[in-house]
């Protein structure tokens, strides 16, 4: 692993049944890097992110994220490792509908014991970061596409992750919103100097990234 | 367990929280309701029995008097020998022993039904004493009567007058009003065991049907220890053979004939019942519940749950759901136990035990103890109920944590 890696997959293959989804994939994340995966529906870009953020585990290879090699990892093993260094971002923000805003994005410190004030404090900062002051005891049902996709970065951020894996987060949005959080993600990635990782289909979006790494078959091709 | 989020999950789910609880409370009212009818009508079956101061009553079927003249026996209560009674004082599980002698006794001008009793006894009709009207209750060693009320009233009798048994008068010390207590051994005179025992011995008539020493009685009332009855019961007919005439409550629960007096079976089946019906309800919410928050838990094990913080999670909402539906039941119980505490019941009486010869006017009418049906939810079957909530919310929380350990955060957010 080089010194300013924060994440290397090696010769990641998944396979299920018969069916080879990820084909020898290696691939390395730098410290502060804004890498994006580009490639047509079903080409394995999302796959590929499971397997380099321990969601998934690879048929072959190895996957070292933040110098710890997760891939033999056990799933109680794996869920702590996630909360302390990676945040997630989904294309359908998977906020939990019975939870405010600001529980949302304190999700989760849930289990962390802590004091609920100390909780609410960084989820509300983070919300202010966000610009949703104004919407933190909502539930997600009275939020608008942007404003879930607001609070589940937020959300990403509260464990102070070293990587941000964001699988197509403007995918629901229409445009215009689509370019706000486009912003939000990119000011975090150029003030915080945190590392992100992000899927899209969308090659224009792809352009924002410092790298981009297209997918096509399971494999990458440039 | 974070139970700001076990709350607002059984707030905002509504409909699966009001399903599963009230499924849950139901079963466990009926569970209460129907131990609780089941424990009424056992009580009040021990109510004629209980309000003369005993468990068991004991008499002997004999044959019928020859002539209706002078003292005799009821064919329904003949000769009990002294030391048949000596054996029974004996038996263990006895707690307190009444004996006591019953007299037709028809004199020329009127016809009265005498009891002998020992004025000492606390098992028996010595619990008359608190229901004397006039006058005072028999003291030992003293050769006088006591006058029931409806007696006194139709013969005009009063406290310090005198009344004629079988030839020879008694002082009237008192008059008590025993029908409106008990509906067992009521007689019109109360004498001394010993004065009636006299009497007895020296009827040619009782002599003639049923031989008899001074000595012998012919009802006998025990208390027993709770769980001793039965076999007290089955020891006493042994002593004095088939022609023993043994009262129970049991015997007083077989002539009500109430479903829910017949048998503990029943009572058992219907609660299984019931609370397999409640435990199902349950189950299938919460499985629904783990099928429709896959995603959800998805979620949970991605931003770092461990497996065991979601399981604590969901066992928490199962175990707190299923209590509060264990109190509302319990809640129902309780307003149902009131409403049903004003039911009546009529608790027949045998015809052996009825003391008033058939052939007379209202003799052969079939009498009935009634009283309101004494429902009550004692604290052991309220907490087993809510403590059985409690164990199916854990049970079913147990249960679901085998599907939820088996979810994959990759697997249930990958089709977006």
């Amino acid at each position: 692993m080089s010194k300013e890696a924060i994440l290397e997959g090696m010769d990641l293959r998944k396979e299920y049944g018969t069916l080879c989804v990820v084909k020898g994939v290696s691939l390395t994340v730098e410290k502060g890097e804004f890498i994006s995966i580009v490639g047509k529906s079903g080409s394995g870009k999302t796959t590929l992110l499971s397997l380099l953020s321990g969601l998934e585990r690879s048929t072959n290879g190895r996957v070292i994220l933040n110098g710890k090699d997760i891939t033999a990892a056990s799933e109680d093993e794996l869920a702590l490792f996630r909360r302390e260094n990676v945040g997630f971002i989904f294309q359908s923000f998977n906020l939990i509908p019975t939870l405010s805003a600001w529980e949302n994005v304190a999700l989760p410190l849930f289990p962390v014991k802590m004091p609920e004030e100390k909780r609410r404090s960084r989820a509300l900062d983070l919300l202010g970061q966000m610009e949703m002051e104004h919407r933190v005891e909502h539930l997600p049902s009275a939020l608008s596409g942007g404003e879930k996709q607001r609070v589940a970065i937020a959300r990403a951020l509260i464990n102070n992750p070293k990587i941000v894996f964001a699988d197509e987060p403007t995918g629901n949005l229409d445009s215009k919103t689509g370019e706000a959080i486009m912003d939000i993600l990119k000011n975090l990635h150029a003030d915080n100097g945190m590392s992100l990782l992000m899927v899209t289909h969308d090659a224009e979006l792809s352009k924002e990234a410092d790298r981009t790494i297209r997918m096509q078959d399971g494999e990458v091709v440039s | 367990m974070h139970f700001r989020y076990l709350i607002k999950e059984l707030y905002y789910r509504k409909r699966r929280t009001l399903t599963a609880t009230l499924g849950l409370s139901i079963g466990i009212a009926l569970l209460i309701i129907i131990n609780a009818l089941s424990m009424a009508y056992r009580e009040a079956a021990r109510m004629p029995l209980k309000e003369i101061g005993a468990d068991i009553t004991v008499q002997r079927n004999g044959d019928v008097p020859e002539e209706l003249t002078g003292p005799v026996f009821a064919c329904s209560a003949v000769t009990i020998r002294k030391q048949e009674v000596d054996k029974i004082r004996n038996l263990k599980g006895i707690q307190g022993f009444g004996q006591a002698l019953l007299l037709w006794v028809f004199d020329p001008d009127r016809f009265s039904i005498v009891l002998g009793i020992n004025p000492g006894d606390s098992t028996g009709p010595g619990v008359l004493r608190n229901h004397i009207t006039e006058g005072r209750f028999l003291e030992k060693g003293r050769s006088e009567a006591l006058v029931e009320t409806a007696f006194a009233r139709q013969f005009k009798i009063s406290a310090g007058d005198m009344v004629s048994v079988s030839d020879k008068e008694y002082p009237v010390v008192g008059i008590v009003d025993a029908s409106r207590t008990t509906k067992i051994a009521v007689a019109s005179i109360y004498l001394p065991l010993r004065e009636a025992q006299k009497i007895a011995a020296a009827s040619k008539q009782v002599q003639k049907v049923s031989p008899f020493d001074p000595e012998d009685v012919n009802i006998l009332f025990i208390k027993a220890d709770q769980g001793a009855t039965r076999d007290v019961a089955v020891a006493i007919k042994h002593i004095l053979g088939k022609k023993s005439n043994v009262s129970t409550p049991d015997s007083f629960l077989k002539l009500l004939g109430n479903l829910f007096a017949l048998s503990d079976k029943f009572s058992l089946a219907a609660s299984l019942i019931a609370i397999i019906i409640a435990v199902l309800i349950v189950f299938k919410t919460m499985a629904g519940n783990v099928a429709e928050r896959a995603k959800e838990i998805g979620v949970l094990k991605t931003v770092g749950w461990r497996n065991r913080n979601v399981v604590l999670q969901l066992f928490g909402e199962s175990v707190l759901q299923c209590l509060v539906g264990g109190v509302l039941g319990l809640l129902i119980a309780l307003v149902a136990s009131f409403g049903l505490g004003f039911m009546e019941v009529s608790i027949p009486i045998p015809w052996e035990m009825s003391p008033t010869p058939h052939f007379l006017p209202g003799g052969g009418d079939p009498i009935f103890k009634t009283l309101q049906l004494p429902v009550q939810i004692p604290w052991k079957l309220a907490s087993f109920a809510v403590l059985l909530s409690i164990f199916i919310g854990g049970i079913t929380g147990g249960f679901l944590s085998r599907h939820i350990s088996r979810i994959k955060p990759s697997e249930v957010l990958r089709y977006e």
